[in-house]
């Protein structure tokens, strides 16, 4: 019966797949030359009207910053939706009072007579180094957050290496005496205030009468002003948010 | 050609994936890769017109389209969220039925409620 | 301020409100954070309706605010059109979503972050609605979509978990060949906006024609999947079932049709947009009579209603694909397209109507089985409820949704069917609203007084932590009541003010007045006899289901497999016919 019901299984994937297989075989076999139209337009204007050198910054913060709002918003409600999943778990475990669950660990690498109540895996080795790395990240990712527009980067890839460098921090934390960055309440303060700002800049457009989403500095001399705010409130709050995130998934968030 | 039959190939496997397998892990991994292959696809096709990043930096260069890059930014970071959503609700109801197992979640919870 | 400018409100202000929720969260708990989170949902859901008035001139002349989002390029920004469909929809969203939130503050789920999230959604639905760029529809339904995930477990019921992942897996797969689809188009004609295709559509050689006829499809069955349509409504009974009433009033009174009027708005343009038109009317009319069957044979209340929200999409569907399948442009797709929105309007009332109150009913009761619950009104008395609204409630909604004469579902049903008399999906809807009354009067036995004292057992295991049934009496008694009332009295209202409403949508949606819908007569003798025999049939029918014989087919219906992988394997083979449906049409 077991196994009967494993081929039924098999054969109904195998009809999926291959129905899906032939639908998708003019889609990836299409010969037809790309379009050129869009990229001789941007070519010519693009660097002008935004201001932006890295063309795909001016799209993604110029003329497609909406799809951009609604990137983060994604990116905002699955935090909240992860969080509250998560601590729901977290909840449920205390409560049946399972105590094995966390680790009070003598590791190898732990000095004669100290307490460690924290996982496992942190040893002193990678406290040390990942403490000392973390501010270098977080610069670097401020770099690359901040010349979004002139060079291969952008809020959201600088956003993800300042996560990287909080959760650096966090890892490096000796002691368990947790800096402010890796603090879930200044993070979600942080989240929260730049979804916010992102939102006033959105609408800022109006009111110099360029329509919604508009570019107020289009007029002034420097246009591109405009996407190195964006840039920066994006990347606060992506690094705000992945951090946040990958902290409590690490079980370290109160 | 060659690459745009091994992309098909790819997209497959991660369909294979969502459809016939029971971890539901490893039905998430499948969505990243079906997801990927997309992305790939896009991204692949779009640099034929070119040979040059975005960036005008050296005048008007042979550049590829941006459009399909700046889609994809978005694509992909709406992947990574809706990949981290999936995978707290995976970890809540195996917190919930002790399975990671579809066939043995749907009878159990099916038993509970 | 031009209207440009105004029209992004609908979008922003729940945005805003959401924002304002969310720095509510961060603040400590107290008074002003309480404060801080109303004023979010006020400048949410409060303040998008007058904005919505004040462009209702502009639409109503026939006009519509159409342009490039922040006055970009057209070749690459995003554009947008608000016109009359947009402002309907908004409309619908709005109403349902501020009586849903409202019931919410009484029956939970609370909290900041459900309100900015439930807010979000809101705007999703506005953006979804509004947007004329196939990238930017991707982004908003992935918004709806997520906040959707998100929204469903709040129940905190396990089986609410187990739906919402099943949900997740196959509309982001769903959305991944959307993302190709959209891929295929961009590739044929180098542009997003949907008029940026459709001209360039014209100029392609016809060895493209298939590419087009693939991505067409791959976009169609992504959206037939929220939109629940008939192979692919798997996901919906239990995520509608097992989430928290307010949030399942607004999943099928909202979110399962904007994505279906935004579709609208690609299939007039595309070629081949008739022919799916076509097609959908009636895989719609076949969503009605099955949804109904199933819906019959379910014992858990809120499941009944869950599949009856697949069956009422169908009536829509089937009217909105007959409508685009003879042309928007013609008088008899316009009054279809007319019956099509009101119904689903009214659908979006009564069935949140229901599902208010007969969650309520559950709740109080403790218990869910139609067969085991009875003495609804008793045990609403005993919950603190002197006049028993939550009953009323529950009949306006029942008399509304079996489509009896004064109500508003009488009203927009008979539109439907009145505009496509004769089509065989009238005779599917015909049938399918005889199941409805059989099934509305075995729902109405939980108000039914006990003969015995019945053996009430609760619901085991199911609550974990603090759910979200309110304990204390009269806690949140108001925000209930006030939510169910102010439903049952727009459902009353809409019947009554029939005539006027179905004027005034039928100005909206004929498009500056060429193509004047044809208004329905309502209450003439043929429609009223056709009304007392579907209830004459559908009270035997309710005979007939309780019979030895019927409640056995019943069982079999009820217990049928459902896997999980049956999800993905009915959308591969739903697109893969819906492509060589296409193919054949066009080839052969």
């Amino acid at each position: 019966m077991g196994k009967r019901k494993a081929w039924g299984t098999i054969l109904q994937a195998s009809l999926a797949i291959g129905a899906m297989g032939a639908v998708l075989l003019p889609i990836f076999l299409c010969q037809t030359p790309w379009p050129t139209v869009a990229r001789d337009y941007l070519v010519e204007h693009g660097q002008h009207e935004s201001g932006a050198i890295n063309l795909v910054s001016a799209i993604y913060l110029g003329y497609r910053a909406f799809d951009t709002l609604g990137e983060t918003i994604v990116l905002l409600v699955a935090v909240i939706g992860t969080m509250g999943l998560l601590s729901r778990v977290e909840s449920m475990v205390n409560a049946v009072g399972d105590d094995d669950n966390t680790i009070q660990t003598v590791s190898a690498f732990s000095l004669r007579g100290e307490k460690r109540s924290s996982h496992v895996l942190r040893t002193h080795l990678l406290e040390v180094v990942t403490g000392k790395i973390g501010p270098i990240v977080l610069l670097f990712g401020f770099y690359v957050m901040l010349y979004g527009h002139l060079s291969p980067g952008g809020g959201f890839q600088g956003g993800v290496i300042i996560a990287s460098g909080i959760v650096f921090l966090a890892l490096g934390n000796q002691q368990d005496n947790t800096s402010a960055l890796s603090k879930s309440s200044i993070l979600g303060g942080i989240e929260s205030v730049s979804f916010l700002l992102f939102i006033i800049v959105a609408i800022s457009g109006i009111f110099f009468g360029k329509g919604f989403f508009g570019n107020p500095l289009a007029d002034s001399a420097y246009p591109v002003g405009f996407i190195v705010l964006l840039n920066s409130i994006i990347g606060l709050k992506v690094g705000a948010s992945i951090g946040f995130m990958c902290i409590a998934m690490m079980g370290g968030h109160d | 050609m060659v690459e745009r039959v091994l992309l098909l190939c790819l997209l497959l496997i991660g369909f294979w994936g969502v459809v016939a397998k029971k971890n539901i892990i490893k039905k998430i991994f499948g969505l990243n890769i079906l997801n990927a292959a997309a992305v790939m696809l896009f991204i692949l096709e779009g640099n034929r017109i070119g040979t040059e990043a975005p960036i005008l930096e050296s005048g008007l260069a042979q550049v590829v389209d941006p459009i399909p890059q700046a889609l994809m930014l978005t694509a992909i970071v709406i992947g990574v969220c809706v990949t981290a959503l999936a995978l707290a609700l995976a970890v809540h109801l195996y917190q919930i039925t002790g399975s990671f197992d579809i066939d043995t979640i749907r009878e159990r919870v099916k038993d509970e409620a | 301020m031009r209207p440009e400018d105004i029209v992004f409100a609908t979008v922003m202000l729940p945005l805003l409100g959401a924002s304002l929720a969310f720095c509510a969260k961060i603040l400590p708990k107290g008074r002003i954070a309480g404060v801080v989170e109303y004023a979010g949902a006020l400048v949410g859901l409060g303040l998008p309706p007058l904005v919505l008035i004040l462009l209702f001139p502009v639409v109503f002349s026939g006009q519509s605010v159409s342009g490039v989002v922040g006055q970009w390029f057209v070749g690459v920004g995003i554009t947008f059109r608000f016109d009359a469909l947009a402002w309907l929809v908004n409309m619908l969203g709005y109403t349902i979503g501020a009586a849903a939130w409202v019931y919410s503050l009484g029956a939970g789920p609370k909290g900041p972050a459900f309100t900015g999230v439930f807010l979000i959604q809101t705007a999703a639905l506005s953006a979804t609605i509004m947007t004329t760029d196939l990238f930017n529809l991707f982004v908003c339904l992935e918004i709806m979509g997520i906040t959707s995930y998100v929204l469903i477990p709040t129940s905190r019921k396990p089986g609410a978990t187990l739906a919402s992942f099943s949900y997740l897996m196959v509309s982001a797969s769903a959305m991944v060949f959307f993302l190709l689809g959209t891929y295929g188009f961009y590739r044929l004609t180098g542009a997003l906006s949907y008029e940026g295709i459709s001209s360039g559509l014209q100029a392609i050689s016809s060895s493209d024609t298939m590419l087009s006829i693939v991505s067409l499809a791959l976009l169609v069955s992504a959206i037939a999947i929220r939109v629940a349509v008939m192979p692919l409504y798997g996901w919906l009974p239990d995520a509608h079932a097992l989430a928290p009433h307010a949030v399942s009033a607004v999943l099928s009174g909202v979110l399962i049709k904007t994505p279906l009027f935004a579709l609208s708005r690609i299939l007039y343009l595309f070629p081949f947009g008739m022919e799916v038109g076509e097609l959908m009317g009636i895989a719609g009319g076949l969503t009605a009579i099955v949804g109904v069957v199933i819906a019959l044979s379910q014992e858990d209340a809120k499941r009944l209603l869950a599949y009856h929200s697949i069956s009422q999409i169908g009536y829509v569907v089937a009217a909105w694909g007959m409508a685009i399948s003879l042309g928007v442009d013609t008088p008899a797709g316009t009054s279809l397209m007319v019956a099509a929105f009101l119904h689903a309007f009214y659908h979006a009332l009564f069935k949140g109507l229901l599902f208010l109150s007969v969650g309520t009913t559950v709740d109080m009761a403790k218990e869910r089985n139609v067969y085991v619950l009875r003495d609804g009104i008793g045990k609403l008395r005993d919950a603190g409820e002197k006049i028993p609204v939550t009953f009323i409630g529950f009949v306006v909604g029942a008399l509304a949704i079996s489509a009896i004469p004064p109500l508003n579902g009488f009203v927009s049903k008979t539109a439907i069917t009145y505009a496509m008399k004769g089509s065989l999906s009238y005779y599917l809807l015909s049938m399918a609203a005889v199941g409805t009354v059989a099934s509305f009067i075995k729902l109405s036995r939980i108000y039914w007084p006990t003969r015995k004292r019945g053996s009430l057992h609760l619901e085991t295991g199911v609550s974990l932590g603090t759910g979200s049934n309110p304990q204390s009496k009269a806690h949140g008694l108001v925000a209930r009541l006030t939510a169910q009332s102010a439903l049952a009295v727009l459902c009353i209202a809409g019947g009554l003010a029939a005539p006027h409403i179905l004027t005034i949508v039928g100005t909206l949606l004929s498009r500056g007045g060429t193509n004047s819908a044809v208004p329905p007569t309502l209450y003439s003798t043929d429609n009223l006899l056709k009304t007392g025999a579907t209830t004459l049939g559908g009270i035997l029918l309710f005979f007939i289901a309780t019979s030895k014989i019927g409640s056995r087919v019943l069982h079999t219906i009820r217990n049928r497999p459902r896997s999980f992988q049956g999800l993905f394997v009915s959308f591969s083979l739903g697109t893969a016919f819906l492509v060589a449906f296409l193919v054949v049409g066009k080839f052969l």
